[in-house]
């Protein structure tokens, strides 16, 4: 029997459906129009005007400030909340699972506005700092149920064997725990930074003055901005971020798997 | 283990360089809200280097966040850029200033016509005029070549299903109640019935209301004429030559945006001079030429170059400008409108 071709056009259309619209954004990036559709010549000139704005690469340094901070904190609690979480099945616990699940339903706008409220209230003074505190809040729970899926199929049995074989907690945590769980790890700690650097809603009203994101610059182009501007540093970003995971991939290729 | 006590390190001097990155040098700094793009950057550097601080801009992207995010009680910022409706709606929280006359010398410059005609405001008592915008019609001049300026164009049926109107009940409805001669913020339901008969009859000849894609559909000749916002359309012209645009002679809707500063702003002399920079009459020229939407200035004008000045969806007419209004928020009466373009829509 012929193999069947429905796979392949699943792939080749899911692949379309994801890379298209940035292939698009590629050549709009490039193109001398600034409303899309029409194609009127090849151009540097957005890419030089990003160069020249200041106010977006404020916002840009901003939101990376915001996004690697928040990631480092947020995968450090959500991991240990996680593994606690597993761990321990009292009645405190339940009430732990709550509190760490309630950021993944509560609209945006609500966080936003009583983080907003609650940091006025304390008179905290509204900077870079109040934003990285209310991303690394809803980050957490991201974080910590990504780490908790790859706990389900954790063998504590593992754990038990280090300890017969004599290793204390540090060596256990480094030499079985990560190793195990780093790729769920890692998978949260992306997780968080995609919706650090993605966050409008919250941000806006959590940024003090002098302390926009991206996002919130990107917002209210809306109203008078060009977006051609915007399609130049987004192909810059995703340089960055396929560098990135090229460079990732060749390193570990070349070390021994776990 | 070293890298990872390296990672670790790493990560925390980031988080600390977050929370050093929020207090500022100890230049003073005046902090303006506004909307993203909205003054020429070379203003803001030229401001810098004349009062020895820092200018930093941050943006919202509606009037009404903007409002939502000071109400709650955040602070800092110094000049906020709302729309007259919403600078209303502060000064009546209490959230903003009264504007001290004697620390603003260049207000002489602002154009009196518009503050006698347009301004909520007359007085400048407790806002300035910073950008004014119209609602106007572009067309494609090649396909319909000299047209008479005014709302009539949708009574064409030449044109079927190659018009536009904005998808807005206000604008759409309002330039239907522009053209019986009526104020666009009238609350008499027998002027709004003529108003909604006059569109309903427009609504035969048009593709569709539409605020968005009628930008790329001018630009690309699939529309011949669209209403839209002059800020926008100014854009599409210029890329394509093509495309003329006209503010109709019954008189339009015009937007506009003020300056404000926050009663609780901590730098209120800057604050002053950076008003009083704005409305230098050279200064709103340049930043008329910038951002191509016309500020307020009776001396600015004068400075205008005649490209700017001959282009009527930065400049309008001053005698459609008279008949012009800005679109008031009515409260309760708001429904009357909404109720009409229910019936606009569902064609009863």
């Amino acid at each position: 029997m012929k193999p069947s071709r429905v796979p392949l056009y699943t792939t080749l259309a899911v692949l379309a459906f994801l890379y298209l619209p940035i292939v698009v954004m590629t050549v709009q990036s490039f193109n001398a129009a600034r409303y899309g559709g029409e194609w009127k010549g090849f151009t540097f000139s957005w890419y030089a005007k990003l160069f020249e704005d200041r106010s977006i690469w404020s916002a840009t340094r901003n939101t990376l400030v915001v996004a690697i901070s928040c990631t480092a904190v947020s995968t450090i609690i959500g991991s240990l909340a996680a593994w606690v979480l597993h761990r321990y099945r009292t009645r405190l616990q339940r009430l732990h699972y709550l509190v760490t699940y309630a950021p993944l339903v509560v609209p945006d706008i609500l966080m936003g506005i009583s983080l907003l409220l609650f940091y006025v209230n304390l008179k905290i003074l509204l900077g870079l700092g109040t934003v990285i505190l209310a991303h690394v809040t809803f980050c957490i729970s991201y974080v910590a149920f990504v780490v908790l899926g790859r706990l389900q199929d954790f063998d504590y049995s593992l754990v038990e064997a280090a300890q017969d074989l004599g290793a204390g907690w540090g060596r256990i945590v480094f030499r079985v725990l990560l190793p195990v769980l780093g790729p769920g790890i890692l998978a949260g700690a992306m997780l968080a930074f995609t919706l650090s650097v993605d966050d409008f809603v919250i941000t806006f009203f959590v940024a003090g003055p002098g302390s926009s994101t991206l996002p919130v610059h990107i917002y209210s182009m809306i109203k008078h901005g060009s977006t051609t501007v915007i399609n130049a540093l987004s192909v810059l970003f995703m340089t960055v971020t396929f560098a990135v995971v090229v460079i990732s991939q060749f390193f570990s290729r070349n070390r021994p798997v776990h | 283990m070293k890298p990872l006590t390296r990672f670790w390190l790493s990560a925390t001097t980031l988080v600390m360089a977050g929370f050093l990155a929020a207090c500022g040098g100890d230049k003073k700094s005046l902090h303006l809200f506004t909307w993203a793009e909205y003054i020429d950057p070379d203003l803001v550097t030229a401001f810098e280097e004349a009062n020895h601080c820092r200018l930093v801009i941050d943006t919202f992207d509606s009037n009404e966040s903007m409002l939502a995010k000071l109400q709650a009680g955040a602070t800092g910022y110094d000049v906020v850029v709302p729309s007259s409706y919403m600078a209303a709606i502060m000064w009546d929280e209490g959230l903003i200033q009264e504007i001290d006359h004697a620390k603003v010398p260049n207000l002489k410059n602002v154009d009196p016509a518009y503050l006698k005609t347009l301004a909520f405001d007359k007085d400048m008592k407790y806002s300035v005029p910073y950008m004014l915008s119209n609602t106007g019609i572009a067309y494609s001049v090649s396909k319909l070549g000299d047209v008479d300026p005014s709302w009539a164009i949708f009574d064409r049926t030449d044109l079927k299903n190659r018009m536009t109107l904005l998808n807005d009940v206000r604008e759409a409805l309002g330039a239907a109640l522009k053209f019986k001669g009526y104020s666009l913020n009238t609350t008499n339901q027998a002027e709004i019935d003529e108003a909604v008969e006059v569109l309903k009859g427009w609504k035969e000849n048009l593709a569709k209301f539409d605020s968005e894609s009628y930008k790329p559909g001018i630009g690309s000749g699939e529309f011949f004429a669209v209403q839209g916002y002059s800020g926008d359309l100014l854009q599409v012209m210029d890329e394509n030559e093509d495309i003329g645009y006209y503010i109709p002679k019954e008189g339009t809707s015009i937007a506009c945006d003020d300056l404000v500063i926050l009663k609780n702003a901590p730098e209120p002399d800057l604050a002053y001079a950076f008003i009083d920079f704005l409305t230098d009459a050279e200064n709103a020229a340049q930043n008329t030429e910038f951002v191509y939407f016309l500020a307020p200035n009776a001396e600015a004008y004068k400075l205008l170059s005649e490209e700017v000045r001959s282009n009527t969806a930065v400049f309008p007419p001053s005698d459609v400008l008279e008949k012009s209004e800005v679109i008031k928020d009515l409260g309760e009466q708001n429904q009357l409108y909404s109720k009409a373009w229910d019936r606009v829509k569902s064609g009863n």
